[in-house]
């Protein structure tokens, strides 16, 4: 697992290095480097600052980019990992992790991930298929756990956006709204092509209370209070029941 | 092409949609009937189209592809919990893809069986080497040319 997610994180640094040679900012390196350490893996990379830029030399030399797999055999884990009863693996990317890096990183990260996750599910088929244990399942979690957070930090940074720039609470805006059986709904507005008086499809949905509901919404509430009172008696009941037990039997002894 | 996402109206210049972090996952299996050599079958999401398909495997696989059939499993509905009642079995959607420029692709045999090595001083190489040393004691004595134990002195 570890070599495999090496080998594949190193040929994504490739693009970066060709990148960092013309570009000296530190931020990119940075990114750069705690993808391209060959230690590192893909799951919770530590970030490490380097501040010489001799480590960043020493670093660079024990880079190895030779190793390019292509195509469909990214769908299947490294050879040397075949018929492997355990496969090692680190921790999944935590979202802590996640919030220093860039949204270019976590854009490239999304797709390394992608290609583990399928490279996953394919031998978990295989192995259902063939009836054999799969090797390291826990790592399916991994990667689906590492993705949701990377889906959380890319969320919150587009809360922050549009907070910044619109001051909109939410990304689809909605509205709470009372429907033909008196009911009230969380509507979630949609984007129609024709305006809303025009539009049969959107006034299909009545947002509208006629008066003759007015009794059976009565109606329904006195159902809600009957369940509920209903409920509350036959709690009372068994606690009721439950100290009379007890009673008996501590008159008993 | 992302599962359950809301996507704006397209109006006539607009530019056009896409996707950043598609959460599309394609499972390659091992084809059930015997396929031609450069067909390769997937599993894949119900919401995919062959248009999806064509575009995911070329831009991150960079698999070059010529066509995409598709079709939908339906999987059984016969099977029964421990109440008895009917558990369906989620379809899914199977896509054959026909590669291009004469490529072939054969499904690998992933679980060789490998020799499993023990480490030193590990209990099951100690196991080993002790019913190896038995099975040594129990062998007859070669010198003895086959002759049976209880005949000599």
């Amino acid at each position: 697992m570890a070599a495999t997610a090496a080998g594949r994180v190193l040929t994504l640094c490739r693009q970066f290095q060709t990148g960092l040679r013309f570009s000296s900012t530190l931020p990119i390196q940075q990114s750069a480097l705690s993808l391209a350490r060959p230690t590192s893996r893909l799951f919770g990379t530590p970030c490490s600052f380097l501040q010489n830029h001799a480590d960043i030399a020493i670093q660079y030399q024990s880079l190895h980019t030779s190793h390019c797999r292509m195509g469909l055999d990214e769908f299947f884990d490294i050879p040397e990992n075949w018929g492997e009863q355990t496969v090692k693996s680190g921790s999944p990317w935590s979202a802590k992790q996640l919030r220093t890096k860039s949204n270019e990183d976590l854009h490239k990260l999304w797709y390394v991930l992608l290609k583990e996750k399928n490279m996953l599910l394919t031998i978990e088929q295989e192995s259902k298929r063939q009836r054999v244990p799969m090797p390291s399942p826990e790592r399916l979690k991994k990667v689906d756990r590492s993705m949701t957070r990377l889906d959380t930090v890319v969320k919150e940074r587009e809360d922050a956006i549009r907070l910044l720039q619109t001051g909109q609470e939410r990304a689809r805006p909605g509205a709470w709204r009372r429907n033909i059986f008196g009911k009230t709904i969380w509507h979630r507005f949609n984007e129609f092509p024709i305006p809303w008086y025009m539009n049969r499809r959107y006034k299909k949905k009545r947002f509208y209370t006629p008066l003759f509901v007015n009794p059976f919404i009565r109606l329904r509430v006195e159902q809600y209070l009957c369940r509920k009172m209903r409920k509350e008696k036959a709690e009372r009941k068994r606690l009721n029941k439950v100290l009379e037990k007890i009673t008996k039997q501590s008159a008993k002894a | 092409m992302a599962r359950r996402a809301l996507y704006p109206l397209f109006q006539v210049g607009n530019p056009q949609l896409r996707v950043f972090c598609p959460n599309f996952f394609l499972t390659l299996v091992r084809p059930g009937r015997e396929q031609p050599p450069d067909t390769v079958q997937f599993r894949i999401p119900m919401e995919m189209t062959k248009c999806d398909v064509k575009n995911y495997l070329e831009k991150i696989y960079s698999v070059p592809v010529g066509a995409v059939r598709t079709r939908i499993q339906y999987c059984t509905n016969k099977k029964r919990n421990h109440l008895n009642q009917r558990v369906k079995r989620p379809d899914y959607k199977v896509a054959y893809v026909q590669l291009a420029q004469h490529q072939t692709f054969e499904f690998p045999d992933i679980f060789p069986t490998k020799e499993a090595e023990q480490e030193e001083g590990s209990l099951e190489a100690m196991q080993e080497k002790f019913m190896e040393d038995e099975k040594q004691r129990q062998k007859p004595d070669p010198r003895r040319g086959g002759v049976t134990e209880w005949f000599g002195l």
